[in-house]
């Protein structure tokens, strides 16, 4: 089934489909689509046309006293007038889930409140398992709940998503701090700033600086998640330097590309220069030449994008000389019509005759064709 | 009262359309109509504006927080239920009311909330001093028919909800959808369930069928589906992570698709979307070609949709031709009259279709052309658990090249699951990511590992406390996920006789959804579908077929007051392990199935590919697959629920 070979003859967009010669080419078939018959007005019959076919009757799908139901069942109100007096667990937990009316304060002793809850998990309604949490929350110490929740996982991360929806962050710190777990509240802590602060660079720098300080350098967090947050600190303090609104709380790359567009002369050293910010950030070379080659081959500064990847060996001969392996490099100057010497400069660079004879008729290098058939 | 089933599913929209009904009759009349941009797609499913004006709305807004006065005094609101939004109509409630205190007592605010209202907001609203001054309402709609087989609730906000948050408030809503499917169609005989969340909505599904009990609810079973599997998406995150070879899946890769409706805009894509921009250039907006993935209004669409990509044009290509030959000059004067009266229409409309299918593959080819063999071929290295050294090459140079936002963190879960990664591999890919689109996304991969699509390696420092585990970290000749896979044969070899549901993943990988409606289709009785089955260690059992077996206690009020901490409830539906054992010592024979239509329901959202996968299922054993799913998605909307 799986037909590997309309993806490998498929070169050009033109040509994707001229390899047998019975099916016609997508701009033949939209000649044909697109002729129009005479008397045929624009616009006449736009796809959008949804005559939905015919549907049943409401009656001939449910009957009338079922479809009462329905309607019942979805506004969660009671069908008799007086609610049953008896305040199991169970019938409060029914109630819950089904949407009715319910009071949980005739649940007063601990052993009751417990039943709730654990009811709840087991039924497995969200709904109910928070109602019942943060009635546990109003109604019994801190300790208490705490306790409770730590043999119970799932109620705990409903109150955890409960207390993050909320934003109430001081709140979650402490719950995750008291069961062991404030790596994860340092992680919490770093989402809720983010999302808060908007591109503000000194209030993220206020608060980061203060999340490193107390949590980040705690035990127990992970090091390499540590030096990402510092490392967002370093580049929010080139940023405040830049001082440029719209690189605020953008990321390296956006920055980086920034920098080669409009100060790609400036030497190491000096702030706005390319190599600083890759030196401050450490941009991988992978990552940089990618910048560099879409940059400069965006804005048509070939010459710059030759000087950097190609250079000339001992014997007088031009070579490429790039971190981004060289089919990738290959498709992207392709993608971004480079010259037909450049990308036979880069197919010499290959190796494998075999490879480079594909990658030649691929970007139809006739240099290369040429060349390789000798 | 036996209406052929595609028709009754087609018609859920009216039950939709009349429990809206109900809530618009407690709202006055005159009113507007305030909606959240994100529900006009589906609120169009259900009734169109005429309607609207019929049933008491006067005019219609889109909510925006910034919106003045509207023309009448009551206001509807129509939000998904998402605490933002929900805060944010307060607000908006509350500075009205602050400039017109008189409005307090006039009842005159409704808040329709969709699937349901949870009680976090009754609080909230007490909490503000809005009770009794606000109304709340929910509003539950049904399964939306979409496609031939294919069923969506349109939520697409629930899998970040269910999985990423881990907040199960809205769960019961997938409960409820289901309760009043089954009093269209009946219930089915035979529950296959996978995962927690699956059992926990069999089990909310009984607390409503014992709650809503009636008699004149005959409780005859259901000559419609035979069977119904409900499957939590995390069981199966290997469908949603690789790349679909079919052309439904292509288009959900790379095209904006709501409600069965793909828009296209100009050039831009997902795929473009989601890439670094080196240019300054601003997209031309035009005027968006929209798609209807309706079989039912597009059957050229149905043809091909699940068809692999290879073959889409060629197919496309002879229906052109088809085209071309037949010439109207040839027609005479009243032949040709009736050919306008006619034909005219279905052949321009046809033409139509023909022309936006031919645009958006030429799309798909200038998107996927260069990438799709290379990536497909990575991915089945990945299932496979082969050459891991070069997989792990290919994509943290995709890190450090043509990163995409979704799409990169897609390979990386996918490898991750698969064949694990190392801490420093891990390291590398976290900070190339962060280095392109912001240090800001640092929580992302905490979401990732949370909803499970991501495995956390630990880091190499050698403690004493970590000193035990260390045969953990050892390599392994197999990995779990590929000791499940192969035991269920969803791996398969290259001798492949061309006929497997595998082709949806250039034939590298069959998704457990097909799996499992194989082995219920294929199997003579309960216990062989459970012996096939016995690698799923989250399987369930539930319907009719195991009534037999009840021990006695049934109600829930019974089942709680037996029930100890961490066990099982058990009241919707069974553990498939303990009911093998008990089957095998009975020996009973009664437990024969042979359904022949089946409704899947993925919890967290169905893909194409599995959609497709299914088709062939149903192809091969002659037999009736209808897919069910809170939403259609694709890999890259799972991770964007992650961000």
């Amino acid at each position: 089934m799986a037909d590997d070979d309309y993806w490998n003859t498929s070169e050009t967009k033109a040509k994707a489909f001229s390899f047998d010669d019975d099916v016609l080419s997508p701009q033949e078939i939209l000649a044909i689509g697109q002729k129009s018959y005479p008397g045929q007005t624009e616009n006449a019959f736009s796809s959008t046309v949804s005559t939905k076919a015919n549907l049943l009757p409401l009656s001939s799908l449910v009957s009338p006293k079922v479809l009462d139901l329905i309607v019942l069942a979805q506004s969660g109100k009671d069908p008799k007038e007086k609610p049953e007096s008896d305040q199991t667990v169970a019938v409060t937990l029914k109630r819950l889930i089904l949407g009715r009316s319910f009071t949980l304060h005739s649940h007063r002793s601990l052993k009751s409140k417990t039943e709730l809850l654990d009811g709840a998990i087991a039924i497995g309604d969200g709904n109910a398992i928070l109602t019942v949490v943060l009635f546990l929350i109003q109604t019994l110490n801190k300790k208490l709940v705490y306790e409770l929740l730590t043999l119970r996982p799932l109620a705990l991360n409903h109150y955890i998503s409960f207390l993050q929806v909320e934003g109430k962050i001081t709140d979650l710190t402490d719950l995750l701090t008291m069961l062991g777990r404030s790596p994860e509240a340092a992680v919490y802590q770093f989402q809720h700033i983010v999302k808060t602060q908007g591109d503000s660079v000194d209030g993220l720098l206020r608060k980061l600086n203060n999340l490193v300080s107390n949590h980040f350098n705690q035990p127990g967090v992970d090091t390499h998640q540590t030096k990402m947050v510092s490392d967002y600190i370093k580049l929010l303090e080139w940023q405040k330097c830049a001082n440029k609104t719209e690189l605020n709380n953008k990321s390296t790359l956006h920055c980086l590309s920034y920098c080669c567009t409009h100060h790609w002369h400036e030497g190491a050293g000096n702030m706005m220069s390319p190599l600083t910010l890759c030196q401050r950030q450490q941009v991988t070379p992978l990552q940089y030449d990618w910048v560099v080659l879409n940059v400069h081959a965006n804005s048509n500064k070939w010459d710059i994008v030759e000087s950097l990847f190609t250079k000339k060996d001992w014997l007088g001969r031009t070579t490429v000389s790039s971190h981004i392996p060289m089919e990738t490099l290959l498709w992207r100057l392709s993608e971004l019509s480079a010259s037909k010497q450049m990308l036979a400069t880069c197919l010499n660079k290959i190796q494998n005759s075999e490879d480079r004879l594909r990658l030649a008729q691929k970007y139809k290098s006739r240099k290369t064709l040429v060349h390789g058939c000798k | 009262m036996d209406q052929p089933l595609s028709m009754k599913l087609a018609s859920l929209s009216l039950i939709s359309q009349h429990k809206l009904e109900k809530i618009l009759d407690q709202c006055g009349s005159k009113a507007d109509l305030i909606i959240d941009p994100s529900l006009i797609k589906p609120l169009e499913k259900i009734c169109g504006v005429s309607w609207l004006r019929h049933h008491g709305i006067e005019k219609i807004y889109k909510m925006d927080p910034q919106l003045g006065p509207t023309a009448n005094t009551i206001r509807v609101y129509l939000i998904p239920a998402c605490i933002k939004k929900y805060k944010c109509v307060l607000d908006q409630i509350s500075s009205l009311l602050s400039q017109n205190p008189s409005l307090t007592d006039a009842k005159c605010f409704n808040i329709i909330i969709t699937p349901k209202v949870i009680s976090m907001f009754d609080s909230i609203l007490e909490n503000r001093g809005l009770y009794d001054v606000v109304k709340l309402h929910s509003f539950t709609w049904e399964l939306m028919y979409l496609d031939d087989q294919l069923l969506s609730l349109e939520l697409p906000f629930l899998y970040k909800q269910l999985f990423v948050e881990q907040n199960h408030s809205l769960l019961s809503s997938i409960s409820m959808s289901l309760w009043s499917l089954f009093h269209v169609t009946g219930r089915p005989k035979c529950i296959l369930s996978l995962g927690k969340l699956s059992a926990s909505v069999l089990d909310i599904l009984e607390v409503y069928n014992e709650s809503y009990s009636r008699d004149f609810i005959s409780p005859e079973f259901s000559r419609d589906f035979g069977a119904l599997i409900l499957m939590d998406r995390d069981q199966d995150y290997a469908s949603s992570l690789l790349t679909p070879a079919t052309y439904s899946g292509l288009l959900s890769e790379i095209f904006d698709i709501s409600c069965g409706r793909l828009e296209m805009n100009g050039n831009d894509t997902k795929l473009k979307r989601g890439k670094l921009n080196f240019t300054t250039s601003e997209g031309k907006s035009s005027k968006p070609t929209v798609i209807n993935l309706d079989s039912s209004i597009d059957n050229l669409y149905g043809e091909i949709k699940h068809r692999h990509f290879s073959e889409v044009l060629s197919v496309l290509s002879s229906k052109a031709k088809l085209l071309k030959n037949e010439d109207i000059k040839a027609l005479g004067i009243q032949e040709m009259k009736e050919y306008v009266a006619t034909k005219l229409q279905q052949v321009t409309l046809f033409k139509q279709n023909l022309v936006n299918h031919v645009l958006v593959s030429e799309t798909i080819i200038s998107e996927m052309n260069n990438k799709f063999e290379n990536l497909t071929l990575t991915e089945s290295e990945m299932l496979n658990n082969r050459n891991k050294k070069s997989n792990f090459t290919f994509v943290d140079e995709n890190f450090g090249t043509d990163i995409h936002i979704y799409n990169s963190l897609r390979l990386m879960c996918l490898l991750s699951l698969t064949q694990g990664l190392s801490y420093e591999e891990y390291n590398s890919l976290v900070s190339k990511y962060l280095l392109a689109f912001g240090y800001k996304f640092l929580y992302v991969f905490n979401n990732l590992i949370k909803a499970g699509l991501l495995v956390q390696p630990s880091s190499p420092k050698l403690t004493l406390s970590n000193l035990g585990n260390l045969s953990e970290r050892l390599p392994k000749w197999q990995n779990e996920f590929q000791t499940i896979a192969n035991k269920l044969k969803q791996l398969p070899s290259k001798s492949d006789d061309g006929k497997s549901p595998s082709y949806v993943f250039n034939g590298g990988y069959v998704p457990l959804v097909a799996v499992i409606c194989n082995a219920l289709l294929s199997s003579e009785s309960l216990p062989d579908v459970l012996t096939k089955l016995s690698a799923l260690s989250d399987l369930k059992v539930g319907g009719a077929v195991i009534e037999k077996l009840k021990d006695g206690i049934g109600t829930l009020n019974e089942k709680l007051a037996n029930m100890n901490l961490q066990s099982d409830l058990d009241f919707g539906c069974r553990d498939a392990k303990t009911l093998l054992k008990t089957m095998k010592g009975d020996k009973l024979n009664c437990f024969n199935l042979k359904p022949r239509t089946i409704l899947v329901y993925v919890i967290g959202g169905v893909t194409y590919a599995e959609i497709a996968a299914c088709n062939v299922i149903q192809t091969v054993t002659c037999s009736k697959i209808i897919i069910a799913s809170d939403c259609i998605v694709s890999g890259s909307d799972l991770m964007a629920a992650n961000t």
